[in-house]
């Protein structure tokens, strides 16, 4: 109470509030004011005489103190605190502290002031200790001649400090004797050394000449003589040679470590100075953040300060005003009194009888009435002010988290790293600048969309300790938004930027019923599974062997179409899966297919059959039931044959040779050979310059067989009705050969130089079927006709 | 069977040669013309015998066919022997140009005074083979046979009575059914009698009926000009119907405005070779 009654005094001398309390009563007060009065006046205002004098001088003396000791103070304030009694520690030290910064109007530039003042206290530490215990003195000095009333502790203090200023010059004065001993210790150290050197010198000058062994014990070369005779008669001896090279190998033993040790110094010294880099900057890191906690809690306790001093004012008004009030009522009172008095003496002056008691009775009336009055002479309101609790719970948390950790920076998001994710999984990496102490991460996310109402797709958010996170269960080939929060006690950092992640995509589907191949290379397409389209595609096959199976043998990468002509060797086996890429990385493998680059593999383009012609489940196998309206009502595709009852089939676009066979029925009638894609649909097989077909006819004879290209044939007589006919496209050779290939008769060739890559066709001119076969090897019988 | 060479000439890195011999089956000094390709050099190679059609001589074939290329292509030795026993001073023999003396016929004489001689069916089928494989660097496993005409008759016929010992067999403008024939009944009459049964035996439309069922490949080309198809002496149709109705494969080609000659013969000799060295290279 005592000490803080004399804070309050402290703040008055440089705060105007106590004039502005004061001022108002008093100018009322002289006016009205009688002589005698003036005794309760002064006693009432006595205090105001000081306000007025003493912000001329001890206030600021004070100030003038403070700001030349403050750093001191704040660096000794431990001390202090030591030197308190327990209670008291809280209230010291906010004390100081408001003492500090709080006692003057432009605190801004105090606070200023302090930042530089550390710093170079950082820089001067030990003058600054050294001087320490004399401004300590001036501090205390000027408080005592500042307050009128010392009280106990700061006696205390007082009494403490010089003692412990001469502790510490003691310290200090054992330190720099310290330092001299060690001085004249290294001295020693030095002279010693060169002394030994001298030492162990001479006795090799000395003995060189003679010396031929090596005696190992003392460890000097010796004279063989002194082995047989002299005092290293018993000594174990090396030759010198010998000696020598171990001794330089010892030598060169040293060197090495030495040199290790050299270099392990300089990694320690480059070390080092990070570590002082490192330091700086946290220093600068703490130092703002002592700042504006130091900031904080001197506006809260300033503000504290204004509303409880407004208060006492307020009351003291009050009370003054109650006082004053009393004080009017007394003067009347005795006003009263007076004029009685006057009158009741010159009563007593009256001669006359008769009016003497006419006025006598009057007057004893008027007295015993102004006596029944009672006189109040209590105080209407006591000269104490009620106890108000000052209450710190405040700037006691703001002073705690001073020293807690501050508030971590926005960590930094990574962008998406190649090859990070999956069909359904994402791995985020972030970092942060600084050295934060970070307790979690909240890690927050969500699907981008093209749509406007992005907004409300669902943000997932998710606590990582780490500074990655593997989110999982999402969708492929989507992009998701990111962005990271760092969290500790202190609180949560500002979210980073936001970073564009997106998912692998979904594995491709490999079009199984359009793989077409032949020996040396097959074509492949697929179709992505995903709306998004993709980077890239990656088709890896690998060669089935009897040993190995399915290692990766080949990876074709950067396809940027749905399809792909793979070059292969003949007759092997091959499994091949495609992957869809993009930034995130890879899908999956697709569902694998087999090709097996036996012969030639094809397939029949549906979009050309002709309405009357049925392709059976196998695939392969073609129909025609009636031919009755050859030209109905039947749907046509624009693509189809729209006369002939024919197909094409999709033959690998490749050079080189293909083969393939076609069984057919004796009694059919057909159309079998190769045309361009774009021959025309509303022609015969073999009519036109696009295509190239050997025809089966039935005449009441016999089977007759042409051989069509632009509607010509040569005349060719065939004894054996071929059942399985052998087709063999060569193009390096120019050659369309047919043969039957049951007894490998060679039928008919033609000799064509394709302009473009053909395709099998297929037309049937009598109701019936025909079987296609393809993935057949070429037979050897087909390579002459 | 000391054979003299009457030539020889270099030709597509091989040699065409013509050999004289003393034939024991014709009873006759015989020549042959035999080309052999660069590979006989190395290695054993099949033989390809050739049987050229009426009035021939072996230089016929060697020198207008234009043979050599493919048969140097595909390694095939080539042989082309005489079409007729020369100088057996037989009675009649050249009195016309389609009996006797160049005019064969590939069978073995039953008749006097044909029958000491003309045995060039014998001929073919055994004594030449034999000589040949004797003197050059033949597989005798590995034999085809093609002809001309009255050669290309020769060759079916050889080929129809003897299944399997030869791989393939092909002609031109063969007479493939010579008992129906101006020629064929000349000549068949001449050496065989007139007992027309005894006929059957060399007439290729007979023998395919009777073929029994293995496998041979026949490639016949016909020029569709051949004044010789037009009369009636080759009559191929008889030979395809027995084929067809036998199902003996045979490809016979109508090529169109082709007559008889060896320009016919030249401008398809190749697709021969081939269709023969796909069998016997096989």
């Amino acid at each position: 109470m005592s000490s803080r009654s004399g804070r309050a005094r402290e703040y008055e001398t440089s705060d105007q509030l106590p004039g502005r309390s004061a001022s108002p009563p008093a100018p009322e007060f002289s006016e009205t004011e009688a002589e005698g009065l003036i005794f309760y006046h002064m006693d009432l205002y006595g205090s105001k005489e000081r306000f007025d004098i003493f912000p001329e001088e001890p206030s600021g003396q004070v100030d003038r103190s403070l700001g030349d000791t403050r750093r001191e103070s704040t660096l000794n304030s431990e001390k202090f605190q030591c030197s308190q009694e327990a209670g008291y520690d809280l209230e010291k030290e906010v004390a100081e502290l408001a003492r500090m910064y709080g006692l003057d109007e432009d605190r801004e530039k105090e606070l200023e002031l302090l930042g530089g003042h550390l710093e170079t206290v950082e820089s001067k530490w030990p003058p600054a200790h050294a001087e320490k215990a004399g401004s300590q003195g001036s501090v205390h000095n000027a408080s005592k001649s500042s307050s009128p009333v010392k009280d106990q502790s700061q006696t205390t203090k007082q009494q403490g400090l010089p003692s412990e200023a001469s502790q510490d010059g003691d310290q200090s004065k054992a330190r720099v004797e310290d330092e001299a001993e060690s001085h004249t210790w290294s001295r020693e150290g030095l002279s010693s050394g060169g002394m030994s050197d001298e030492w162990s010198s001479q006795p090799v000058s000395e003995e060189e000449e003679a010396a031929d062994v090596f005696c190992c014990t003392c460890k000097m070369p010796i004279r063989a003589f002194d082995k047989l005779f002299g005092e290293h008669k018993d000594h174990e001896v090396a030759q010198l040679p010998s000696a020598v090279e171990s001794e330089k190998e010892e030598i060169h033993k040293n060197m090495c470590k030495l040199e290790e040790q050299i270099a392990q110094m300089e990694n320690f010294a480059s070390h080092l100075e990070e570590i002082f880099i490192t330091v700086e900057e946290n220093f600068g890191r703490q130092e703002q953040n002592f700042e504006a906690h130091y900031n904080d809690a001197v506006q809260v306790l300033a503000q504290k300060y204004e509303e409880q001093l407004e208060a006492l004012g307020e009351e003291k008004r009050q009370k003054l005003e109650a006082l004053y009030g009393q004080l009017v009522s007394c003067g009347e009172h005795l006003d009263t009194c007076k004029e009685l008095t006057d009158a009741t003496q010159e009563l007593f002056l009256e001669n006359n009888k008769a009016s003497f008691m006419k006025a006598a009775v009057t007057m004893v009336d008027r007295l015993e009435e102004f006596l029944k009055k009672e006189v109040h002479l209590e105080l209407s309101t006591l000269p104490d002010f009620e106890e108000r609790v000052i209450d710190f719970s405040e700037v006691e948390q703001l002073m705690n988290s001073i020293n807690t950790i501050p508030a971590p920076c926005a960590p930094v998001i990574n962008p998406q790293a190649p090859n990070t994710a999956t069909g359904t999984s994402l791995r985020v990496c972030w970092g942060l600048f600084s050295d934060d102490t970070v307790e979690c991460y909240q890690l927050c996310y969500k699907p981008v969309s093209t749509e406007r109402h992005s907004d409300e797709q669902a943000e997932h958010t998710l606590k990582v300790k780490e500074t990655y996170c593997t989110i999982t269960n999402l969708l492929p080939n989507t992009q998701y938004e990111f962005w990271v929060s760092a969290v500790n006690v202190s609180g949560i950092s500002p979210p980073s930027e936001r970073a564009v992640y997106v998912t692998a995509p979904s594995p491709p589907t490999i079009k199984t019923k359009k793989i077409r191949s032949c020996e040396n290379a097959a074509l492949v397409c697929w179709e992505s599974r995903d709306i998004n389209p993709v980077d890239s595609y990656t088709v890896e096959l690998s060669k089935l062997t009897d040993e190995e199976n399915g290692e990766i043998t080949e990876s074709i990468v950067g396809i940027p179409n749905c399809e792909v002509l793979i070059h292969l060797q003949p007759t092997q086996s091959y499994r091949i899966c495609v992957r869809a890429l993009n930034l995130g990385g890879s899908s999956e493998r697709s569902e694998p297919v087999l090709i097996h680059t036996t012969g030639t593999y094809f397939c029949l383009n549906e979009d050309t059959a002709h309405p009357l012609l049925a392709i059976l489940d196998d695939g392969f196998t073609i129909a025609c039931d009636e031919l009755e309206n050859p030209e109905c009502d039947l749907p046509v595709y624009d693509n189809s044959f729209t006369r002939c009852i024919g197909i094409l089939g999709s033959l690998i676009p490749f050079p080189g040779k293909h083969y393939w066979e076609v069984e057919v029925e004796e009694d059919t009638e057909y159309r079998i050979g190769v045309a361009f894609e774009n021959t025309p649909r509303h022609g015969y097989l073999g009519a036109n310059n696009s295509s190239w077909c050997m025809r089966h006819i039935i005449t009441p004879s016999r089977h007759k067989y042409e051989f069509l290209h632009s509607g010509m044939t040569p005349d060719i007589r065939i004894t054996v009705p071929p059942k399985r006919i052998g087709i063999l496209l060569d193009y390096k050779n120019c050659k369309l050969s047919f043969f039957n290939a049951d007894i490998a008769q060679h039928l008919y060739t033609f000799s064509s130089q394709f302009q473009h890559y053909v395709h099998p066709c297929f037309a049937l001119e009598t109701p019936g079927i025909l079987r296609i076969h393809t993935g057949i090897a070429t037979p050897p019988w087909t390579a002459l006709p | 069977m000391a054979l003299k060479q009457v030539s020889s000439n270099k030709c597509f890195e091989g040699f065409q040669k013509v050999f004289e011999h003393d034939s024991a089956e014709l009873k006759c000094k015989m020549k042959f013309g035999i080309y052999l390709p660069p590979k006989a050099e190395t290695g054993k190679c099949p033989v390809l015998y050739w049987l050229s059609g009426l009035t021939c001589t072996e230089q016929n074939f060697i020198t207008k066919a234009g043979f050599h290329q493919a048969a140097a292509e595909h390694g095939l030795i080539v042989v082309a022997p005489d079409t007729s026993p020369r100088g057996c001073n037989v009675e009649g023999e050249d009195e016309s140009w389609d009996f006797g003396t160049g005019a064969g016929f590939y069978v073995d004489a039953t008749e006097d005074p044909w029958k000491t001689n003309y045995r060039m069916y014998s001929y073919i089928k055994d004594e030449l083979p034999k000589l040949i494989n004797a003197n050059f660097p033949t597989d005798p496993e590995r034999m085809s046979i093609f002809g001309h005409s009255m050669g290309g008759h020769g060759a079916l016929i050889l080929a129809l009575k003897n299944p399997g010992k030869y791989k393939s067999v092909s002609a031109f403008a063969p007479i493939c059914n010579p008992m129906q024939c101006q020629w064929g009944k000349k000549a068949l009459g001449g050496y065989l009698g007139s007992d027309a049964s005894k006929w059957e035996a060399y007439d290729a439309t007979q023998l395919v009926k009777s073929y029994p069922d293995s496998h041979l490949d026949i490639l016949i080309d016909q020029g569709k000009d051949d004044q010789f198809l037009s009369a009636g002496q080759l009559l191929p149709d008889n030979f395809i119907a027995a084929c067809t109705e036998r199902k003996i494969p045979v490809v016979f080609r109508l090529q169109q405005g082709y007559d008889h000659s060896y320009f016919f013969i030249a401008t398809f000799i190749n697709d021969h070779i081939k269709h023969h060295a796909k069998y016997l290279n096989a």
